[in-house]
């Protein structure tokens, strides 16, 4: 009985259901439409991968690409080992 | 004058694709259109028993559409309802059976023989809703005021304005008592959300699980709340936009305020 006032009183402290729900929503579609496919990140890698090759030797194999998340924003991290810059007169114009 | 399609979609299962494909099938051939409604649910046919016309069917839309049978012997007429036609699914084949060229084809046909074409979709965004899609004009998304529910539709909206498709928001399941106590999404929310056009409000209703029982039209049913939202939705379907969009919790206080003068509690 006591116990069930208490949990009463604290619920009340919550905002109900069905707002939670909404904020839930928001949530889930703003993370939703952060999200891409692996097969978008491989050819982002090839690309990148291609650009870095005109200026840079690179050791392709090691090279990595991950896109991590907090709460409120999501970064693209690009990690890769270099091997040596180009000669000036290799790289493009 | 060619007919128009309007596909009917969701994302999610069980919100009421099939319950709405029936009712609005039957409520815009109670107007006067020449209607018919599409089983896209290969495999996994329900709208016939909805209907009550499961032992009727003799050729299905896969038959249609790969040429075997004429347009005329694949529509099974209402039992009711005159001008209502129920095009079934195959139970045997899968959702991979027909092409979204076998169906451009197809609703070529049937824009044909019908003033309107409702086409109930499969759940997932698969090649049943590719199918589903390719051929209609319009597009009515169902969703309940759950988060699974909105997530899906909303998912469903991207896809369907991909494709240049404006699409149509109808909210069913709705339990007044519940968005009144702050227990349940509001019709508002959901709108809030997805911010699409807004077709039409459903309540949750007994009367939908007894004509799904019985295979009877809901529309028919007076006494159905949500029998009378689906034909005012199917109205505004035809354009007639006057009609307004009745707030659930609205009515709600109407019946509380009609029963409490009846007791005398309050003066109307
Ligand atoms: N407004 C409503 N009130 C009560 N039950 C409903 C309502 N709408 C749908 N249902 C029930 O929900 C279930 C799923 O509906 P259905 O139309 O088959 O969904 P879908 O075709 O989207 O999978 C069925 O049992 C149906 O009777
Ligand atoms: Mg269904």
């Amino acid at each position: 009985m006591l116990n069930n006032f208490f949990s009463k009183m604290f619920k009340e402290k919550e905002a109900p259901p069905g707002e939670v729900a909404k904020k839930r929503l928001q949530f889930a579609l703003v993370y939703d439409k952060l999200e891409v496919s692996d097969e978008m990140l491989q050819n982002l890698q090839n690309d990148i991968v291609d650009v870095l090759s005109k200026y840079f030797e690179i050791d392709k194999a090691s090279l990595r690409l991950d896109i991590t998340r907090q709460e409120d924003l999501s970064a693209l991290v690009l990690n890769t080992p270099i091997i040596a810059a180009k000669k000036r007169g290799q790289a493009p114009k | 004058m060619e007919g128009k399609i309007i596909v009917i979609t969701s994302g999610k299962g069980g919100v009421g694709k099939t319950t709405a494909t029936a009712a609005l099938g039957a409520a815009i051939a109670l107007e006067g259109k020449r209607v018919a409604v599409v089983d896209m649910d290969i495999g996994l046919r329900n709208l016939d028993v909805v209907m009550g016309l499961e032992n009727r069917i003799v050729f299905n839309v896969v038959d249609l559409a790969k040429g075997r049978c004429k347009v005329r012997q694949a529509s099974i007429k209402d039992r009711r309802i005159e001008n209502l036609f129920l095009i079934p699914a195959s139970q045997s084949d899968n959702k991979t059976a027909l092409s979204t060229d076998d169906m451009v084809r197809l609703c070529k046909k049937l824009r044909q023989e019908f003033d309107v074409v409702l086409i109930d979709c499969p759940a997932g965004i698969e090649q049943g809703f590719e199918n589903s899609v390719i051929g209609a004009d319009e597009a009515v998304v169902v969703c309940t005021p759950e988060v699974s529910a909105v997530r899906d539709a909303d998912r469903i909206i991207g896809l369907l304005y991909a494709r240049s498709i404006t699409p149509k928001l109808i909210v069913n399941r709705i339990v007044p008592r519940l968005v009144a106590s702050g227990d349940m999404l509001s019709h508002k929310d959901v709108v809030d959300v997805l911010s699409i056009e807004l077709i039409g409000l459903v309540c949750m209703d007994d009367f939908v699980i007894t004509s799904t029982n019985t295979g009877t039209p809901i529309v028919l049913d007076r006494d159905s709340r949500a029998g009378q939202a689906f034909r005012r939705i199917a109205a505004r379907l035809l354009g007639n936009t006057e009609i307004p969009i009745v707030d659930p919790l609205e009515d709600l206080k109407g019946f509380w305020n009609r029963i409490s003068s009846k007791i005398g509690l309050r003066k109307t």
